[in-house]
């Protein structure tokens, strides 16, 4: 049985695909998620707005929204850099624990110096680290054509059993030798501690100010430069691109390398901004490489995009857990999270290809 | 799983029935608060086995105008995990039946450590929250730090060690009834076997729970061994499956978890060998390899803790439950386990009731032969919170240095 519809490529790509797609998808996605609400007894005008309210209507709210953003912003911007040469890079997770160590390294080590040396040293260790996991899988895949999707992930647990050494398991440098009963971190100095940068009522995490200079100028090397023309040479055909002379091998190196880097940047803003402590534990059950990758699809891998959704996935996370309660079980948040998600990718198809009414098909054409 | 939808269903039942008297004072069939022990002397809230805070003073965090209180709990994991969130979630609906509408009772599940805690605390103090339960080690930094922002919203923490004005810690001695527990494991394993453990973190509320553990396994098998294997999470399904799969096919003839998940349970299954679990009773859907767990009530205190905050009478401590007070106890027994070991568990849970930590009555000799507890002394409560060493017969080495 044939299906009535088909999709066809889209040859041209009006330009109200761009902004009307997603609105269309999200109204999908409040209209599904309406009638699951209706379903499970809920009104679903006041979950919405409760949803507004505590994502991002409010200044704390919104301030509090830009905190879970950051670490989507760079581990979003960390996959698209990757993914836009057709490098499937899965290992932003580790990356990040990478630069988590790296940065709590620099936070240490420096802790006498002034406050800018000590933020820049640890943003320059943390991409290291982050960048140095990476290129691992970068080197083995441009030797040895090694499966990239499963040494970026296989790293991941590699990057988690270290951490896990350094804390738990050994008297680490950065294990802290007086920390009384729960192995922890050895403690930043306040000096350490990045920026609480404000904007009227809004405070804006000095990391999330790093994140939006680092998608400008990924942004830039992308569209604006000959590296970026022939990263997206090598995404539509590499042989061509070994054709035309471009050094592939190479590129796949340094385009996970600096994808790594905006991962290890993540880490490093983690530590700085927030926790002040290499946190073995927590950053592991964050999940901000996996969520990154959700970040960079829906910001279909554009840099600046994936900024913004950043902050709506950051809102909508922050927005789930005002939500849940007795009466709202948090499996009936994920349901609504989940479909905003799936319209949003689903919607995505759309701007590709467009639905056509199957009409004259032949009997007998394979098709 | 079933016990639990059995519960469940009390639970909800029992909420519909107080519901619908108008929240008239009837008292669960199943758990009931010690009596008298809430009994307030004074201006400020006393119970049994609560020290307050030195220095500390009451914290008006009920609503001034006598309407009821807000009471949040943050937890770590799923309320349905088949341990720990799961048996903290029980107690907060306790709290809900017990206190019928003079409280509302909500909760935030799955929070990740990290930044997103002080989040979820903004959002609870937001919506009128004025006393939050936290109940992840891995929360306290935040707690503290949201004490501080909010020195108006009384705060209870279980299982961490700061206090503050307002911030209350809150545990027990599960050290005894791990004991209790491991008198099961020992008659279950042959003679001089070795009996395993899946543990989560060498800290030393771990260690002493293991270390009554093998106490309890010697009772009953003088020369069994105990093999620690440590998982460094404390919930973790997949993880803490391996461990117990990894000290399974090692050849131990018994096995404990003290994880959050009865995934040991379900490695031993397999292999049919008893198991020892850890908060919940799963000895229905474990039937065949179930011995016993010990596990936690935390109900009583916290029903306690809010009555005194509604009467104006709340202030900071630290509260360490124990058998006499029922907060520690163990679940009921597995088909495994004979009478005679029945009978030996409660005698022997006849003199910890007596005297809590009576099982490290010395000599109590440590891994390296040197005596920590000296014949016939029991340890302090100092010893006991600071335990970073592990009893002779444990045969893996602690993890650190």
């Amino acid at each position: 049985m044939q299906s009535p519809l088909r999709l066809e490529r889209r040859l041209t790509q009006p330009k109200w695909l761009n902004w009307g797609v997603p609105l269309l998808s999200l109204l999908g996605a409040l209209i599904l998620g309406a009638v699951v609400l209706m379903a499970t007894g809920k009104n679903p005008i006041s979950v919405y707005m409760r949803i507004l309210e505590r994502g991002f209507a409010s200044t704390d709210a919104f301030s509090r929204t830009l905190i879970s953003a950051t670490p989507y912003a760079f581990t979003g911007l960390a996959a698209s850099v990757a993914f836009r040469m057709g490098l499937i890079n899965i290992g932003g997770e580790g990356q990040l624990y990478l630069g988590t160590i790296g940065a709590a390294f620099a936070g240490i080590a420096f802790a006498d110096q002034p406050t800018p040396i000590i933020i820049t040293a640890m943003i320059i260790c943390g991409m290291l680290f982050g960048g140095f996991w990476a290129a691992i899988v970068g080197v083995l895949k441009a030797k040895f054509s090694t499966n990239e999707i499963i040494t970026s992930l296989m790293l991941n647990y590699i990057a988690a059993i270290l951490l896990d050494y350094l804390i738990f398991n050994s008297t680490s440098y950065w294990r802290d030798p007086k920390s009384f009963g729960f192995p922890t971190g050895k403690r930043l100095v306040e000096a350490a501690y990045w920026y609480d940068m404000s904007f009227g009522p809004i405070k804006v995490p000095f990391g999330f100010l790093v994140a939006m200079i680092a998608a400008g100028i990924v942004w830039f090397l992308y569209n604006r430069t000959r590296f970026g023309y022939e990263v997206s040479v090598i995404a539509s055909s590499p042989s061509a691109a070994r054709y035309a002379g471009i050094r592939t091998r190479w590129k796949i190196i340094t385009v996970m390398s600096l994808s790594g880097a905006l991962a290890g940047l993540g880490g490093a803003s983690d530590v700085g901004d927030f926790r002040h402590v290499l946190d073995a534990k927590g950053v592991q059950i964050a999940g901000y490489g996996y969520t990154g990758i959700v970040v960079a699809a829906l910001a279909r891998l554009n840099p600046i995009s994936a900024i913004f959704v950043a902050v709506f996935l950051g809102g909508l996370s922050n927005a789930g857990y005002a939500l849940q309660g007795p009466d709202f079980p948090s499996g009936l948040v994920g349901t609504l999270q989940g479909l905003i998600l799936f319209t949003a990718v689903a919607g995505e198809i759309l701007t590709r290809y467009r639905i056509k009414r199957q009409t004259h098909v032949a009997e007998g054409v394979p098709s | 799983m079933k016990k639990m939808w059995k519960l469940a269903a009390i639970a909800a039942t029992a909420s519909l029935l107080v519901a619908a008297c108008g929240g008239s004072d009837s008292s669960s069939d199943t758990t009931t608060a010690p009596d008298g022990d809430s009994a307030v002397n004074g201006d400020a809230f006393t119970y049994t086995n609560f020290t307050p805070f030195e220095g500390g003073t009451v914290v008006n965090c009920a609503p001034a105008d006598g309407s009821a209180i807000k009471a949040a709990w943050v937890y770590v994991g799923p309320i349905n995990d088949g341990g720990w969130t799961q048996t903290h979630n029980v107690g907060r609906e306790f709290v809900q039946e017990t206190l019928g509408d003079k409280v509302i009772t909500t909760y935030k599940e799955n929070v990740p450590e990290g930044p997103q805690v002080e989040a979820v605390i903004d959002d609870l103090v937001k919506d009128g929250n004025t006393i939050i339960f936290g109940t992840s080690f891995g929360f306290q930094d935040a707690f503290l730090a949201a004490a501080e922002k909010y020195p108006e919203v009384c705060f209870e923490f279980a299982t961490g060690y700061t206090q503050k004005n307002n911030v209350s810690q809150f545990y027990g001695a599960s050290e005894d009834t791990k004991y209790l527990s491991g008198i099961a494991a020992g008659a279950e394993a042959p003679a001089g076997a070795t009996v395993g453990v899946v543990a989560p973190f060498a800290i030393p509320e771990v260690i002493r729970g293991i270390n009554g553990f093998t106490l309890g396994v010697q009772k009953t098998n003088p020369t069994a061994t105990v093999k620690v294997v440590w998982t460094n999470t404390w919930f973790d399904p997949a993880i803490e499956r391996k461990a117990a799969e990894s000290l399974i096919s090692s050849g131990v003839k018994a096995i404990a978890s003290f994880q959050d998940s009865p995934a040991t349970g379900e490695a031993a299954k397999v292999k049919g060998i008893g198991w020892v679990g850890y908060d919940s009773d799963q000895s229905v859907a474990f039937n065949d390899i179930w011995l016993t767990a010990s596990t936690y009530d935390w109900g009583p205190y916290e029903v306690a803790k809010i009555q005194a905050a509604i009467d104006g009478k709340w202030i900071s401590g630290d509260y360490y439950g124990n058998l006499s007070d029922k907060f520690v106890s163990i679940a009921n027994y597995g088909k495994k386990v004979t009478e005679a070991t029945k009978a030996l568990i409660a005698s022997e849970r006849e003199r910890l009731t007596a005297t809590p930590s009576a099982e490290f009555t010395g000599p109590i000799t440590a891994q390296d032969g040197t005596i920590k507890v000296a014949e016939g002394k029991l340890p302090t409560y100092g010893d006991l919170m600071g335990m970073n060493y592990q009893v002779k017969g444990i045969t893996t080495d602690l993890p650190q240095s």
